[in-house]
């Protein structure tokens, strides 16, 4: 126990004082955190695209879209009449969408004469998650108010009312897991295949070997490194995150739970590769070979559903789709059985690794 | 045969198609001594220490240190004996003293700051103990691997090419500090190609080539028995004086107008210069060509023993 924790010392000063293992600790994620999430917001000046279902038939709904399109904030489409609206919102992914009733006309009329019964409501559906939904309410209020000034300067003949849509979610908040994933995988992997081939290069496998720190220590004393400096930037990644950005992603104690687990997979997995890796250019190399596919196949930047079949039967057989799924389904979904599941496929991978590297692995020659 | 600190028996390592890095060896090593394997690159040195500090298997042959099996129970001797490996280099970010304690760590030491400094203080490394190992010149990573190999205090110090691809300066600094280990009491198993070294610092040297003891014994015991005798010089005296020598019954040669007198028993050297100073002689120069090392590798492998090849 001691041995392991003066290994932890001893390494883990040597870590951090190497700029490039902190960087990629601490600088990486938050650089892809922030460009990313600048590259992928919506910009405030853009027009909302607003799809519109007029179900009345009279002059004075387009006159009300009329003043709708003069607010200038959105571009509006028209949903055919005859649709069910939610199986069109479904069917379309909208995170938007408005819709104009049956009686928009006849109850103007109505208010107009001495028959007024409150204001008619045209239905915003909307996913307050987005930021287009703020928009869409905005234009919709101002179209309402310049109307009903027109027609009669005192009723409130038309108000907009509000039917929200399961919250959807943002990219970054699809993202912050992934990224988190990514520094995972890359730190551990790369830094384990690295130090396995340089420790054997320079001889302090050898030199290892002959103190008293057994293989299995040495390799636990990695896990546990990787996994405390992960876990910090995890927080702050995320601290980052949520100052930047709206983000609806949240730290759980099962991702927590979650780091450390794949740090273990992935300290392994590096070790794995440092036993047949001879120098640390080659180590780097395989390192690369493995970890970019793996990037880009397990539902880092974009959601495996999104992709061809075959892909996915390949995202299901790398390490890093079960470790992103975990990460999302107890930071962004709340899913904890789903989460819990994919914790037990990275843990269960993990050992795996562990023990084969733990067995490959020889600090000595033949 | 005593019972020795080391003892190895028929010790071969064989590397496939057909490299016999050890090649069938067997010696006994002498607590208190500084003890030197002696040979040119690829003689098998590493692979024999490696062997014996359980780094490597041998093929046949047994190994023992302390009465202990090496290649069985070499975990119960990391007390006991200490390592620096062959072109060793420390952590390059970590500052001496922060090395030393984390090693000391690794063999359940505690060890404090100042004891840690002391221990640097020992292999001359205090004003250098708060600089990154990566900053540090080569004799002073050097000097940090045997600080780091003396941690555990170690009986038995195996010290592989410490003094390699260093300059002149930093290599007599190393011996004094090897010779110093010694006075401690500690055995020293030193491998190196440079002669000289052998010569200076080693109470018994072994010989090796192509995986073979080729020699073993003192540096002066090798001297005498493997070099060509001492040869008395007497440079540019000509075939006149050659004629007059052999005619009083002394066996000489003549090489570019020199005459060369060997002189085959020390205890003869006196008479034979007796003889000779009643020679009328018209030497520049009288003089005595000791033999070193370097003529006894000469005269048993038949070539030069392969200097420089400076790791970096
Ligand atoms: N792992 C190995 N596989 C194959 N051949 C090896 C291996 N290790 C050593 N050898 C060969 O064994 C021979 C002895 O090597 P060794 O390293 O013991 O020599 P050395 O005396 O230490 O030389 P140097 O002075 O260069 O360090 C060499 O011919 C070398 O090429
Ligand atoms: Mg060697």
């Amino acid at each position: 126990m001691s041995r392991i924790l003066a290994d932890i010392m001893g390494f883990g000063r040597q870590y951090l004082r190497s700029k490039v293992g902190a960087f990629f600790t601490f600088g990486f994620p938050i650089l892809l955190i922030v460009l990313f999430g600048l590259i992928f917001s919506p910009s405030g000046t853009q027009k909302v695209s607003l799809p519109v279902q007029n179900l009345d038939g009279s002059s004075f709904s387009v006159a009300y879209l009329n003043e709708l399109n003069n607010t200038t904030l959105v571009n509006i489409r028209m949903i055919p009449a005859d649709a069910n609206i939610t199986n069109y919102i479904n069917d379309n992914s909208l995170s938007l969408a408005l819709q104009i009733p049956v009686n928009f006309g006849s109850k103007i009329v109505d208010g107009l004469g001495s028959n007024y019964s409150g204001p008619v409501l045209v239905t915003i559906y909307g996913d307050k998650s987005q930021s287009t939904f703020g928009t869409a309410v905005a234009a919709v209020q101002a179209a309402s108010v310049s109307f009903n000034y027109k027609l009669s300067q005192t009723l409130p003949l038309v108000a907009p009312g509000v039917q929200g849509l399961k919250e959807g979610y943002q990219f970054l908040d699809y993202f912050l897991p992934g990224v988190v994933g990514i520094t995972v995988m890359t730190n551990a992997l790369f830094s384990m295949s690295a130090i396995c081939a340089e420790y054997r290069q320079r001889g302090f496998f050898k030199l290892l070997a002959t103190t008293k720190l057994r293989k299995y220590e040495w390799l636990i004393s990695k896990f546990v490194f990787f996994s405390i400096i992960l876990i910090l930037s995890l927080l702050t990644t995320f601290a980052v995150a949520s100052a930047v950005f709206d983000t609806h992603s949240t730290i759980t104690l099962l991702s927590l739970v979650m780091i450390p687990a794949g740090a273990f997979l992935f300290v392994s997995l590096g070790m794995l590769l440092g036993v047949a890796i001879k120098d640390p250019e080659s180590g780097n190399a395989v390192a690369n070979a493995i970890s970019f596919p793996m990037m880009f196949l397990s539902g880092t930047f974009f959601p495996l559903d999104a992709m061809p079949d075959f892909l996915q039967v390949v995202a299901r057989a790398m390490p890093l789709t079960y470790f992103n799924n975990g990460l999302r389904d107890t930071m962004v979904y709340g899913n904890t059985g789903g989460s819990l599941i994919n914790l037990l496929v990275v843990v269960v991978i993990g050992v795996i690794f562990f023990l084969l590297a733990s067995r490959l692995m020889s600090w000595k020659e033949r | 045969m005593s019972e020795g600190l080391i003892q190895v028996e028929g010790l071969s390592k064989h590397y496939p198609p057909d490299v016999k890095a050890v090649d069938d060896i067997s010696f006994t090593i002498q607590p208190r001594q500084i003890f030197s394997m002696l040979g040119p690159n690829g003689a098998g040195k590493t692979t024999t220490v490696e062997i014996l500090e359980g780094l490597r298997t041998p093929t046949s042959g047994t190994a023992t240190i302390f009465g202990v099996d090496v290649t069985k129970d070499y975990s119960t001797l990391r007390d006991r004996v200490g390592i620096l490996p062959q072109s060793f280099e420390p952590f390059d970010n970590l500052k001496p003293t922060e090395a030393v304690q984390y090693w000391a760590g690794l063999y359940d030491i505690k060890m404090t700051k100042s004891q840690a400094n002391f221990l640097l203080e020992r292999v001359d490394l205090t004003e250098r103990k708060s600089v990154l190992s990566r900053n540090l010149s080569g004799g002073e990573k050097r000097k940090l691997g045997i600080a780091l190999s003396l941690i555990n205090e170690p009986e038995l110090l195996f010290l592989d090419e410490p003094t390699t691809g260093l300059d002149p300066k930093a290599r007599r600094d190393l011996w004094r500090l090897i010779e110093e280990i010694r006075k401690k009491g500690t055995t020293v198993f030193l491998t190196t190609h440079y002669l000289e070294e052998a010569e200076k610092l080693a109470d018994d040297v072994a010989i090796m080539h192509k995986g073979k003891i080729v020699a073993r014994g003192s540096p002066h015991d090798l001297i005498a028995r493997y070099g060509k005798m001492t040869v008395i010089v007497l440079s540019g005296a000509g075939s006149e004086a050659l004629r007059e020598i052999r005619r009083r019954g002394i066996e000489a040669t003549e090489e570019n107008g020199d005459v060369l007198v060997p002189v085959k028993d020390p205890t003869e050297m006196r008479a034979i210069f007796q003889k000779i100073s009643g020679i009328e002689l018209q030497a520049k120069d009288i003089y005595t060509r000791r033999q070193t090392l370097e003529d006894v590798f000469l005269n048993l492998v038949g070539a030069k023993m392969d200097e420089g090849d400076l790791k970096p």
